[in-house]
């Protein structure tokens, strides 16, 4: 064997590699911790687009003489609280005390986390919305279009694209923020990395190899992102 | 032919002691008028004299505080009234072109006469091909709203209103967003409109226009119509001391 090759098979950095990912098959670990971190964010994100869709539409919704409604307020309030509380909290109420007698932690995390997204898109969506020019409301109405009607064709496919951006965004903040899921006793990729580094007594392994999975899933869903923001962008090209 | 003398002239709007306020803006302060079928009303007056506001009551993109608005035999003020079947007839054309930013030029004028059940796919199409012809435009069909000028877009929006088969057209200051080389091409088109016969009101800073075209020049200030008559006699002997400072100036 190899002079170089034999030397780094003994080094320090080898061994804490091997430690960390291949002793006792232990890469499978991090996958399946992945695998809950992933599973959280995709149900959780789409719950909160759900959520905060249907929460714009609250926010803007207007009685006839113009005035914001009860549903608005009810919104409002809603964001407040969400806003204003660390989702880690969120997380522990709704764990150890709103469903507490839940026996299933994945339900339990998609729901906190979906109804914290939902505060954080109903802004993005309802800004999406207001930034879509108001002449192009009135054209549809001009035409005899009804008002869903005008929304629906219109309205919503510009705010789509006002809001993509933001809404990639926030949902590369909802995966990282699931980190948070340790505290409730739940395997994600953090938690995972945590419990092998203090398995191993080696945190700078575990630890950094978590992060570079995040990272590249979070690089692909960018480039992904950005992909879809151009297509979306054709109709503005010259 | 004395039966045709008595044919009543068909109506096709009675405004009737309009009134618009913005909270305390007294905007619209009592306007009375009447449109015939093929009248070209062309509406002058100074900038925040009400003249947008009036044109968008007639179609209730502003909701009138006081007054009647007739459109044929239809009280369309009143609470009852199905809003979005009335503007189908009343064609719209705006100062910054509104064109659809998520459509073809092509699914811009076909959206509504489809959407609303007035064509198929397939009639809505010639239609458009045929009134894009009339513009010159035909071969923009595919284009997006952005990849046009701003004459281009207003000819497309006219076409768009057009496709409903209106039987009223609105302009609100077709021209004023314009770049200066692009009016006419614009201008021209609704001059072709007037021939067809259409019936159109039109806010517009364009004297020429309204002196060639208009059956009818309205000056509106303070939220009154102060002076109305025929071009000829409003141009050449404005009655108004108003009218007559307003011309001065633009003129
Ligand atoms: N949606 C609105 N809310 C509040 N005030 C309004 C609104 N629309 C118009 N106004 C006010 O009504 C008045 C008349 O406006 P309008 O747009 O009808 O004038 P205009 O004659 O069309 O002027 P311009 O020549 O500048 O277009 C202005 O004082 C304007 O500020
Ligand atoms: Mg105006």
């Amino acid at each position: 064997m190899n002079f170089y090759a034999l030397g780094f098979l003994q080094s320090d950095f080898y061994q804490k590699f091997r430690n960390a990912f291949i002793v006792s098959d232990r890469y499978k670990l991090y996958f399946e911790g992945l695998g809950v971190t992933l599973k959280i964010t995709v149900f959780a994100g789409l719950l909160g687009l759900l959520i905060g869709t249907a929460v714009a539409f609250m926010k803007l919704s207007k009685t006839r003489n113009g005035k914001p409604t009860v549903l608005s307020y009810i919104a409002q309030v809603y964001t407040d609280i969400i806003r204003g509380t660390p989702s880690v909290l969120q997380l522990m109420i709704m764990y150890f005390v709103v469903m507490a007698s839940s026996k299933n932690p994945t339900l339990v995390a998609v729901l906190s986390f979906g109804i914290n997204s939902g505060a954080y898109v109903s802004e993005i969506v309802r800004a999406g919305i207001l930034a879509v020019d108001k002449g192009q409301e009135e054209a549809g109405r001009s035409l005899g279009l009804s008002s869903r009607t005008t929304m629906l064709n219109i309205i919503i496919p510009q705010a789509i694209k006002n809001a993509l951006p933001p809404l990639g965004n926030e949902f590369i903040v909802l995966m990282k923020e699931t980190a948070i899921v340790g505290y409730v006793g739940m395997t994600d990729l953090t938690r995972i990395a945590n419990k092998i580094s203090t398995r191993t007594y080696e945190a700078f392994m575990p630890l950094i190899g978590a992060a570079v999975i995040y990272f590249i899933i979070i690089k692909l869903l960018t480039i992904g992102l950005g992909y879809l923001e151009r297509r979306l962008r054709k109709s503005d090209s010259r | 032919m004395i039966q045709d003398n008595l044919q009543p002239v068909e109506r096709v709007i009675r405004v009737k002691g309009l009134q618009k306020r913005f909270g305390t803006n007294h905007v619209l302060k009592g306007i009375d008028y009447e449109v015939d079928k093929g009248e070209k009303i062309v509406v002058i007056g100074p900038s925040g004299s009400g003249k947008s506001t009036f044109l968008r009551c007639l179609n209730l993109l502003e909701i009138p505080s006081a007054g009647e608005i007739w459109f044929e035999d239809k009280l369309i003020t009143d609470k009852k009234t199905n809003v979005n079947e009335v503007r189908r007839h009343m064609g719209m054309v705006f100062q910054q072109f509104n064109l659809f930013n998520n459509m073809t030029v092509m699914k811009n004028i076909t959206l509504a006469p489809v959407k609303l059940g007035i064509m198929s796919k397939d009639e809505a199409c010639e239609t458009a091909l045929s009134l894009l012809d009339r513009v010159n435009l035909r071969d923009k069909a595919d284009s997006y709203p952005a990849q046009l000028s701003g004459g281009q877009k207003q000819r497309i929006a006219i076409v768009r209103a057009l496709a409903m088969s209106p039987k009223v057209m609105l302009f609100d200051e077709p021209t004023s967003a314009l770049d200066p080389e692009m009016v006419g091409e614009v201008l021209e088109v609704m001059k072709e409109l007037a021939d067809s016969g259409m019936t159109m009101v039109v806010v517009t800073h364009e004297m020429g226009f309204a002196k060639e075209v208009a059956s009818k020049v309205l000056f509106m200030d303070e939220g009154i119509i102060m002076e109305e008559a025929e071009p000829e006699t409003f141009f050449s002997n404005p009655q108004n001391q108003r009218t007559k400072d307003f011309l001065s100036k633009v003129l």
